[in-house]
């Protein structure tokens, strides 16, 4: 029997005035029956806009300019338009990586499940209402009535992937295209939203094409994988073997990129506590004056220490409080109760007026490179102005910045160049640089890789254990990935709503977790048996 | 839709209002030149002692405090005052008036969003293209004319070079039409002033709608719309469309008092009989008991439109809950 | 820079508007040199049509070159619109930021202020205002500024609010930055786009307000506008076009000229949003 979906020589042409003219070249693949094929790659690799290709939904001004995608037999670039509508939710159908943007926020559920439905079968609406919650149950919703009549807002993210599985699923389609499914989401709902769908598919026998830029995912879920970079494939074939013996260098790379979930350091170095935090407490109220919602407590006494030259993880799903643990220790909010001494100084409380000689002690490093650096100043202005705002001599300032730069890995000429003309990477490499400008002794990362593709993931990660070492800072280390904290962290802690749920040493923490919630997030993370 | 949200959304118009009466009586107030000095010379004598009369007969002579306290309890009870000129109660003399402009401005802001969400849709369909520019040079057109000129070309245009519509007034003078014929000419009597006044507020949704809808279609859940495989057109209308009046609801909340505004120029030029002149012969003659009352009626209402344009918002974007 | 002139004169409307507007600004710099004896000197019969000897734009109902009007009209225009202008961005500017970055009990009032004008009759309000304060240049500048300013606070304010949660914001609080510094140093630069953008469509629009002030009268009665050039001519609308029709067109085409320009601006400074 031929494979469902045979891709060949497929180019896919961006508009004119793009970074490059194809953003699929060349691109060769096979989708089997019953399988589930990965299309691996970093972002820009053009991964994405070949299964848009697949589904007929390429963005305006993209188009596919060369080969063919036969579907079934049919080759689905020669389709009309209006054929094409019809087999899409039909027989193709997708899913996308952020859930709460893929459903329309002002239609509750059970509209948008039936219009689905509704769109390719002459039923009644309570005919394709009552499909519908079939549908949900099966994809393990509970109060399935209360679902359909509720809005996208009113669900959790697992809850809307799950509807939007739902969704695509409801005509029993030979395909699924599940674009980034689980990138938006929680890591312990990731790990529930990937199980449903391997054993949906494996249930149903359909195909599934899942886009993904973790090796981690596709060691747990491919049957096949295609590897691409710069809009080509550079490596394809059956899961194990190129997993095992990759051929391709970026391959390599990139496998070797992933962090492994196994702790590279020792224990911390016998040092000096620099920051004792203690009974840290934070909460938000919500609406206005007149508003009766209870506050939220999003730290609940929180204690911690943190030594020269050693690394902290806290690590936590979002909500649990790390990012805001993290800007209560650096006064980005103020606690409303608790200590936090720096070196002897309570800072909780202190007025801005006495704390802004003491911030030149206490940096930090921000997620998202994007927004982190003005993009109206030069990065020769961005990184003075710390050491500026606290009475250093522009000039001498400049002389250092230049060293600075060359520190992070960027060469002085990025001095007079504005943010926008560098990459994620150095961008990260530039908001570390001017943190480290003021020679601080802690400096806290909030989440400073999660917006970066694995490889460059691997380079800063390197350069902030490297940069800890020559300085000997302490640093507190927020991120959501355990495999990241691992690559890191001395020590970690584990945080779930507001509170400590657990913490120590990180090789301890790892071999032998003791609470169920630190124990199902080791368990969350993809591929932690194969690679 | 909680009654709760309602019962303090009307506290806090009240309290709206309340600031309304203080700031007018004061800014009102603190202008040079008493009122009795105009009325007595509007009346032909200036002299001190009708002048003092005046002021004692309008409580004028009385410390400023004392005055507002008497203007605030009174405002408190339902009494606006007297009018210095008409020598009449001021709500009566709004309320005789208010019918018209509520009449003018509703059938202008209807034709305003009709009109502007339909060419604003047209130019959203393909943006850049004949349909789209044309609309947005329109709408640019529309934004720069003055509107008392409109309305003056507009009488030009359909009075006076082709007479198919009558340019001033609210009915026909005299003709004492009773029934469905006096409806008849009354709305053909609103035809002229509605629609200078729509065309500007026509210009604005048209923007808006173009602007929010190629917004819409460019978030995810329209590629799912599609992905769905049902019609074009009902992306467009199910999902775009939907998603895409929820900013134009906010903003008609925003114009309520703008075409308050609008209609003292347009009632001017039309001879409307309106909230609109009257405030104009209002501030002409320095009636400030008149003057004070239209504010207060008009941000009565502007605030209860606001609480409806709430409501609407309520229904039209499930994430919002009042209360 | 280029770049951004490039995209700015791209615009077939852009550049109309630029044209047109350098041109108003020319002839209300020169109308005192070109027409010495000033736009109320009675130059002939009144009433006389456009093209009439020496009356390219015909005579207005007390016999006066409209021609000149015209001319000094824009003077009248080009300074309320503009100065008007200035002193509500300086106002709306100044409240906004400090409401928008501090919020607080400061944002609170500014968000009552607003409310306030909202709810009011804004052109009643100023029809007020300038009645109160005697009608001249002045109060018309002063009133249309009071009454403006708010919506200048409100955008403002909205940049503010969501740039002091971006992340360089924040970074720049971390080195220790001064709220000076932070207000002026980081976050203004950022939200100098919309601020330019609605500068140009409210100095069109004090234009418009400033021509209906005028018309209805409340205009300084020692100067003449195209606002009161219009309220003077409104009966001789029915057997004089051009009495009405001119001072309307000039109106139009300055202020659309600003408008072009402001749209120009929004997609020149704006590229990544240009459809």
């Amino acid at each position: 029997m031929p494979p469902l979906v045979s891709i060949r020589n497929l180019n896919v042409a961006l508009p004119p005035g793009a970074d490059r003219p194809l953003a699929a070249e060349d691109v060769s693949l096979e989708i089997g029956r019953n399988q589930i094929v990965c299309i691996v790659g970093e972002s820009g690799s053009g991964k994405s806009l070949t299964a848009h290709a697949v589904m007929g939904l390429l963005p305006r001004g993209v188009s596919a300019t060369g080969g063919s995608i036969a579907f079934d037999g049919v080759d689905l670039l020669k389709e009309p338009a209006e054929a094409m509508r019809r087999r899409r939710g039909r027989d193709i159908a997708m899913i996308f990586q952020d859930p709460m943007a893929a459903l329309n926020p002002v239609v509750a559920i059970g509209g948008q499940v039936t219009e689905q439905i509704r769109a390719h079968r002459a039923i009644s609406e309570s005919q394709a209402l009552k499909q519908a919650g079939e549908m949900l149950g099966q994809m393990g919703l509970k109060d399935v009535g209360g679902l359909l009549r509720a809005y996208p807002h009113q669900l959790s993210g697992g809850q809307r992937q799950r509807v939007m599985i739902a969704m695509a699923l409801s005509l029993s389609p030979k395909l699924l295209i599940a674009d980034e499914p689980t990138t938006a989401l929680d890591v312990t709902t990731q790990a529930q939203i990937l199980t449903l769908i391997k054993r949906i598919q494996a249930e149903r026998e359909m195909s599934v094409l899942l886009i993904t830029h973790d090796f981690g995912v596709v060691a747990d879920m491919a049957d096949a994988v295609a590897v691409m970079r710069h809009g080509r494939v550079v490596e394809s074939g059956v899961t194990q073997t190129v997993l095992g013996s990759p051929a391709h260098s970026y391959t390599r790379a990139l496998i070797a990129a992933v962090p492994k979930g196994k702790s590279g350091l020792g224990p911390p170095p016998e040092s000096v506590v620099i920051v004792k935090v203690d009974g840290l407490t934070k909460r938000f109220r919500r609406g206005g004056l007149f508003s009766r919602a209870p506050a939220i407590t999003a730290l609940d006494d929180i204690a911690l220490t943190l030594s020269r030259g050693e690394t902290l993880g806290i690590v936590g799903e979002s909500g649990s409080g790390k990012s805001t643990l993290a800007r209560c220790v650096i006064r980005l909010l103020d606690p409303d109760a608790g200590q936090v001494w720096l070196d002897g100084a309570d800072i909780a409380h202190m007025k801005e007026k006495h704390l802004r000689p003491l911030r030149r002690r206490i940096q930090m490093v921000f997620q998202d490179p994007f927004s982190s650096l003005n993009p109206r100043q030069t990065v020769g202005d961005i990184i003075i102005a710390g050491p500026r705002a606290h009475g250093e001599d522009a000039r001498e300032a400049r002389a250092r910045a230049a060293d600075m730069l060359g520190l992070v890995g960027l060469g002085s000429e990025t001095m007079n160049r504005f943010p926008h003309e560098f990459s994620g990477g150095q961008r990260q490499r530039i908001g570390l640089a001017r943190a480290l400008m003021l020679k601080p002794d802690v400096l806290i990362a909030d989440e400073p890789v999660s917006a970066l593709d694995v490889t460059v993931q691997a380079q800063v990660l390197k350069l902030l254990d490297d940069v800890r070492r020559q300085m000997n800072l302490a640093m507190l280390f927020i991120t959501h990935d355990m495999r990241v904290a691992a690559e890191i962290c001395h020590r970690v802690m584990v945080m779930r709503h507001g509170r400590v749920v657990e913490s120590g040493p990180t090789s301890e923490i790892f071999a032998r977790p003791t609470s169920d919630y630190t124990k199902a997030l080791l368990a969350t993370i993809p591929g932690r048996q194969a690679l | 839709m909680k009654p709760r949200y309602i019962a303090l959304r009307l506290v806090k118009t009240v309290l709206t209002v309340v600031a309304v009466v203080v700031v007018s009586f004061f800014l009102i107030r603190m202008a040079p030149g008493d009122a009795a000095t105009v009325m007595a010379g509007q009346s032909g004598y200036a002299d001190e002692a009708f002048v003092k009369s005046l002021r004692a007969e309008y409580g004028l002579d009385q410390p400023l405090p004392v005055q507002f306290w008497k203007y605030a309890v009174a405002v408190a009870h339902g009494d606006l005052g007297t009018s210095y000129v008409r020598r009449q109660p001021v709500l009566g003399v709004i309320l005789e008036r208010l019918p018209n402009t509520l009449l003018l401005d509703g059938f202008a802001l209807v034709v305003a969003i009709a009109g502007g969400v339909w060419l604003g849709g047209l130019a959203a369909r393909r943006p850049g293209s004949a349909n789209d520019n044309a609309v947005s040079v329109l709408a640019m057109l529309f934004y720069a004319v003055p509107q008392f000129w409109l309305g003056m070309m507009m009488v030009l245009l359909f009075a006076v070079s082709m007479p198919v519509l009558p340019p001033f007034g609210i009915e026909t003078m005299g003709a004492d039409y009773t029934g469905l014929a006096r409806l008849g000419d009354v709305a053909e009597h609103m035809i002229l002033p509605g629609v200078t006044l729509a065309l500007y507020y026509m210009a604005s949704y048209a923007r808006l709608t173009r602007a929010a809808m190629i917004e819409v279609s460019d978030q995810d859940f329209v590629k799912t719309a599609r992905a769905k495989g049902i019609s074009e057109r009902q992306v467009s209308r199910h999902h775009i469309l939907r998603n895409a009046l929820i900013p134009l609801v906010t903003y008609a909340g925003l114009q309520a008092s703008l075409l308050v505004g609008g209609s003292v120029l347009i009632e001017n030029v039309f001879s409307w009989p309106g909230v609109g002149t009257l405030a104009y012969d209002a501030v002409q003659a320095r009636d400030n008991p008149l003057l004070l009352g239209i504010f207060i009626v008009t941000a009565i209402l502007v605030s209860l439109f606001n609480l409806l344009t709430d409501i609407a918002y309520s229904i039209v974007d499930p994430r919002v809950e009042l209360g | 820079m280029r770049n951004f002139a490039r995209r700015f004169f791209s615009r077939p409307t852009a550049l109309f508007g630029f044209v047109v507007f350098v041109a108003v600004v020319v002839i209300a710099l020169a109308a005192p040199l070109a027409f010495a004896a000033g736009p109320f000197t009675i130059v002939g019969m009144p009433l006389l049509p456009p093209g009439s000897p020496g009356l390219p734009a015909g005579s207005d109902v007390l016999g006066r070159n409209m021609m000149v009007g015209l001319a000094f009209g824009a003077r009248i225009s080009l300074l309320v619109g503009v100065t008007s202008t200035l002193g509500a961005i300086g106002l709306g500017v100044l409240f906004g930021a400090v409401a928008g970055y501090y919020g607080g009990v400061v944002d609170d009032v500014l968000m009552r202020v607003t409310e306030f004008f909202q709810i009011i009759p804004t052109f009643v309000l100023l029809m007020v205002l300038v009645a109160f304060l005697e009608p001249s240049l002045a109060s018309a500048v002063i009133g249309i500024a009071l009454i403006s300013w708010p919506q200048v606070a409100r955008v403002v304010r909205g940049e503010f609010l969501s740039l002091r949660e971006r992340e360089f914001v924040q970074a720049a609080r971390v080195l220790g930055l001064s709220d000076a510094s932070i207000i002026f140093g980081q976050i203004l630069p950022n939200a100098l786009t919309p601020i330019v953008v609605i500068s140009s469509m409210m100095v069109g629009n004090a234009i418009l307000t400033e021509s209906a002030l005028s018309f209805l009268g409340l205009g300084d009665p020692n100067l003449l506008s195209w606002g009161s050039m219009i309220g003077g001519s409104r009966s001789a609308m029915w057997v004089a076009w051009w009495t009405t029709v001119f001072p309307g067109l000039c109106i139009m085409v300055t202020v659309l000229s600003l408008n072009f320009i402001g749209d120009g601006l929004n997609d020149a400074l704006n590229p990544r949003r240009r459809r």
